[in-house]
C-alpha cells in the first residue's frame, strides 16, 4: 500500500514537475536595450560587443546554473521614450529574464519604473548619473559601473595625496551637468584640505575660451578642474597652450572631458592631463590582459570601460542566478545584494543598501597621447555613502 | 494640395443644385475614421483575449501621438502652415500632466489645467508666429520648441535631462465606470474613445465657416481679406486650437509611461508629428491617425529587426512623398468621394 502510494506520488510529482523541468531547459534571456544608432551609436556597440563576449565565454564554460545565456538587442536610440516602449517589449513579448543596456540615464530612470511595474530586475553598465543609485533608487535597478562621484572622489582623493591642500580653479560648461559635475568635485576638493579660488562657466560649444584666461591667471591656481566635453575640449586645451597657460598647472577633469575620440585634435596639449575612472585596458593584471587580448581577437578593437563593465555583468548576474538557485525576481534581487563577484577590472561588490557596485577606481594620465594608470584608490575610499531610502 | 476644386461644384447631372465637395470629403473621412474605430475594436477584443500588454501598450501610444499628428494637420493639412515645432505643446501637455499628477491632482483636474495652460501659452505663442508665413513661419515655430526644450532640460526642478519619473498611476473617473492608467485594455479603450471625440470634434469645427476660412488661406490668402476676413486672426485661432489639441494628447502621455524627458519636445518629435501627417495624408484628419498607427506599428517592427530601422522609415517616407503625394489616406480618400459622388447621383 505504502509502495503503491509512493509511487503515485513520484508519478504525480514528475507530471506536476515535467512543465517546470522543461522551462528550466531552455536558454536564459538576457534582453539588451542599447542605443545602436546615432549619437550614442559607439557607446552601444561597446556595450554590445562586452555582452557578447561574455555570453560567449559563459556559454562555452556550461552557461548560467546549466542554461544558455541568450542575448536579446533592441535599439532604443538613446530617447527614454523608445526605451521604454523596447523595455516594454523585452519583458512582454520576450519574456526576457533580465535586462541592460541602457545609456543615457534618463533611459535608465525610466525603463527602471518600467522594471518595478513589470516585476523585473534590470542593471546599467554605462549610466553614472549618482540620482540612479541616490535619491532615484529603485528596488529593480542595479548598476554595475562607477557613477559620477566614484569618479570625482577617486580624482579629488588622488589630488589631494599629489598636492597636498590644492587651490583648484574650476571650468565647466553652462548646463545643468557640467554645473552638477563642478559643485561634486568642489566639495571633494574641499572635504579633503583643498581650496576653491573660483569658477566659471562657459557655454557650450564656445569658439573662444581666451576672455576667461585673464581671471584664471589672476587666481594664480595650482590646478584647473574641467568638466567640458568633446570639441569644447580640444578648443579650450590648444587655447590654453597658445596662451601659454599649461605650464605649472595641473589640469583635472572629467572622464568624459578627454576620450580616444578628441584626443588626436589636441595633440600635445592634452599631455598631463589626469582623470578617474573605473577602467583601462592597462590594468596590469592577468585576468585584464586575458580580456583585452579576447576583446582585440574578436573585435579588432580595444575594450573600454562601456564594454569591461558590460562584460562583468554577465558574470554578476550569473553568480546572482547560481546562487539563487533561480531566476526569480525575489530571490535574484536577494541574492545580487552584496554579491561579490569578479571582473577584468578586480573585484567589485554590489552594496545592499543603494544597488551601487563598488571597485577599485584609476587615476590616468596622458603622456604622449597615452592614458597611463598614475593611481588607485580603494573602493571605500572612492564611494560616498549610501543616500537611497526607498528600501 | 489636397482637393482640386474647393468651391461648391455644378453637378450636371442634378443640374443647378450643387455638390459640396468639402462636405463630401469630411463623409468619406467620416467612413474611414468609423473603419479605423471598428478595426481598433476587433484589435482591442483580440488583445485582450489573448492577454496582451505590451501591443495595447503600443497602440495606445500610438493613438496620444495620433492626437499630435491631428494637431499637426490644422495647421498643415487645412491652413497650409508647415509648424515644425508642436512637439512644443505636446511637451508642454506632457509636463504639465506630469507635475500635476505627482502632486496628487486627479485626471479632470489635470486635464482642465492642461487645457488652460494651453490656451494660454498657444495664445502668446499664435500672436508671434500668426504675423509670417511659409518659411517663417516653420523657423519660428521650429525655434520656439528648441527654446521650450533646452529650458527644460536645464531646469533641475523639471529633472533636467534625465526628465520626471514617478508619475503615478491614475484612475480616471467616467461616471458609469472607473478606468485605471495601469490596465492596458482599459487605458487604451479610453484614449481610444478620447481620440474619436477629439477627431469630431476637429471635424465639426473645420466643417463651420471658420474651417472654410481656413482652406481658403490655405488655397490663396491674399484674396481672403477681399472676402472680408482677417487672415492673421484665423490663423491665430488655428494655432490656439492645434496648440490645445496637441497639449492634451501630450498630457496622455506620462499617464501611459509614467515619466516624461525633454525628448518629448525635441525637433525628432515635431518632424515625426509631420513625416505621420504627411503619410497618411495631409488635410483628411483621419489620415493622420492612420498614419500614426501604421508608421508606429512599422517602427517597432523594423527597429526589432534591423538597427538601419530610420532608413527604411526614410525610404517609405521618400517613397510615399513621390508615388501618392497625397499621402495614403489621401488616395483611398478620393477615391472613396467619387465613389459617394456616384450614389448619390445613381
Amino acid at each position: 500500500m505504502t509502495r503503491i502510494t509512493t509511487t503515485t506520488l513520484a508519478l504525480l510529482a514528475s507530471v506536476a514537475l515535467a512543465p517546470l523541468a522543461l522551462a528550466q531547459q531552455g536558454p536564459i534571456k538576457i534582453g539588451v536595450n542599447t542605443p545602436l544608432s546615432g549619437t550614442y551609436a559607439p557607446i552601444g556597440q561597446q556595450v554590445r560587443w562586452g555582452l557578447e563576449l561574455a555570453a560567449k565565454d559563459v556559454n562555452a564554460a556550461g552557461g548560467i546554473a546549466g542554461r544558455q545565456v541568450q542575448l536579446i538587442f533592441e535599439d532604443e536610440e538613446a530617447n527614454p521614450a523608445v526605451a521604454v516602449q523596447k523595455a516594454d517589449k523585452l519583458f512582454q513579448v520576450d519574456k526576457v529574464d533580465f535586462m541592460t543596456g541602457t545609456v543615457n540615464s534618463g533611459s535608465t530612470l525610466a525603463v527602471g519604473q518600467i522594471a518595478e511595474r513589470a516585476g523585473k530586475l534590470v542593471a546599467t553598465t554605462v549610466s553614472f548619473a549618482d540620482s540612479i543609485t541616490g535619491d532615484r533608487c529603485s528596488p529593480n535597478v542595479f548598476r554595475v559601473n562607477a557613477r559620477a562621484e566614484q569618479q570625482s572622489s577617486a580624482l579629488a582623493a588622488w589630488l589631494t595625496k599629489e598636492k597636498p591642500n590644492p587651490k583648484v580653479y574650476f571650468l565647466g560648461p553652462d548646463y545643468e551637468m557640467g554645473r552638477s559635475t563642478v559643485a561634486a568635485f568642489q566639495a571633494g576638493i574641499k572635504a579633503r584640505g583643498g581650496s576653491v579660488l573660483g569658477e566659471v562657466f562657459a557655454p557650450l560649444d564656445s569658439k573662444d575660451y581666451s576672455q576667461y584666461f585673464g581671471q584664471i591667471r589672476a587666481a594664480r591656481p595650482q590646478v584647473l578642474y574641467t568638466s567640458v566635453a568633446g570639441n569644447d575640449t580640444v578648443r579650450l586645451l590648444t587655447q590654453m597652450q597658445e596662451f601659454g597657460l599649461l605650464s605649472n598647472l595641473q589640469v583635472v577633469g572629467a572622464s568624459g572631458t578627454l576620450t580616444s575620440q578628441n584626443i588626436g585634435a589636441i595633440g600635445s596639449a592634452a599631455d598631463n592631463f589626469a582623470t578617474g575612472v573605473g577602467y583601462s585596458p592597462q590594468i596590469d593584471t592577468p585576468e585584464n590582459k586575458a580580456f583585452v587580448s579576447k576583446f582585440q581577437a574578436a573585435y579588432k578593437a580595444d575594450p573600454d570601460l562601456y564594454g569591461a563593465d558590460s562584460y562583468g555583468l554577465v558574470f554578476f548576474y550569473k553568480a546572482a542566478v547560481e546562487k539563487a538557485g533561480s531566476t526569480e525576481t525575489d530571490k535574484v534581487r536577494e541574492a545580487m545584494r552584496g554579491l561579490e563577484w569578479d571582473t577584468p577590472q578586480g573585484r567589485k561588490t554590489m552594496r545592499a543598501g543603494d544597488h551601487q557596485a563598488l571597485q577599485t577606481m584609476y587615476v590616468v594620465r596622458v603622456e604622449k597621447q597615452k592614458f597611463n594608470i598614475v593611481g588607485q584608490v580603494p573602493a571605500t575610499e572612492a564611494v560616498g555613502p549610501d543616500l537611497c531610502t526607498k528600501f | 494640395m489636397v482637393e482640386a476644386a474647393t468651391g461648391p461644384v455644378a453637378d450636371p447631372a442634378r443640374g443647378a443644385r450643387p455638390i459640396d465637395r468639402i462636405g463630401l470629403a469630411m463623409r468619406a473621412s467620416h467612413l474611414l475614421a468609423l473603419l479605423l474605430l471598428a478595426g481598433c475594436l476587433v484589435f482591442a477584443l483580440v488583445a485582450w483575449r489573448t492577454g496582451d500588454v505590451f501591443y495595447l501598450r503600443l497602440a495606445t501610444e500610438a493613438l496620444i501621438f495620433a492626437g499630435l499628428a491631428l494637431s499637426v494637420d490644422i495647421l498643415l493639412g487645412y491652413t497650409g502652415l508647415l509648424s515644425l515645432g508642436q512637439a512644443l505643446y505636446f511637451g508642454l501637455g506632457a509636463y504639465m500632466s506630469a507635475v500635476l499628477l505627482r502632486s496628487g491632482w486627479s485626471f479632470a483636474g489635470v486635464m482642465a489645467a492642461v487645457l488652460l495652460g494651453a490656451t494660454v501659452v498657444s495664445f502668446l505663442g499664435g500672436l508671434i508666429v500668426s504675423r509670417v508665413r511659409g518659411v517663417y513661419f516653420a523657423l519660428i515655430t521650429f525655434g520656439m520648441a528648441q527654446v521650450a526644450a533646452k529650458a527644460v532640460y536645464n531646469t533641475r526642478e523639471l529633472g533636467a535631462s534625465d526628465g520626471l519619473i514617478g508619475v503615478p498611476i491614475v484612475k480616471i473617473a467616467l461616471g458609469f465606470t472607473t478606468v485605471s492608467s495601469d490596465s492596458p485594455i482599459g487605458f487604451f479603450l479610453f484614449v481610444l474613445g478620447f481620440m474619436v471625440l477629439l477627431y469630431l470634434a476637429l471635424s465639426y469645427l473645420l466643417d463651420t465657416p471658420f474651417g472654410r476660412i481656413l482652406i481658403a488661406i490655405r488655397s490663396n490668402e491674399r484674396r481672403v481679406p477681399f472676402l472680408g476676413y482677417q487672415p492673421q486672426r484665423a490663423r491665430l485661432c488655428a494655432y490656439v486650437a492645434a496648440g490645445i489639441v496637441a497639449a492634451l494628447s501630450g498630457a496622455l502621455y506620462p499617464m501611459l509611461r509614467g515619466f516624461v524627458s525633454p525628448e518629448l519636445m525635441s525637433f525628432t518629435t515635431s518632424g515625426n508629428a509631420v513625416i505621420t501627417v504627411v503619410t497618411g495624408g495631409a488635410g483628411t484628419l483621419v489620415g493622420a491617425l492612420y498614419g500614426s498607427v501604421i508608421l508606429t506599428a512599422l517602427r517597432s517592427v523594423i527597429g526589432s529587426w534591423t538597427s538601419h530601422h530610420l532608413i527604411v522609415i526614410g525610404l517609405i517616407f521618400m517613397a510615399v512623398v513621390i508615388f501618392f503625394p497625397r499621402g495614403l489616406i489621401g488616395v483611398i480618400r478620393a477615391r472613396l468621394e467619387s465613389w459617394l459622388v456616384r450614389r448619390r447621383t445613381r
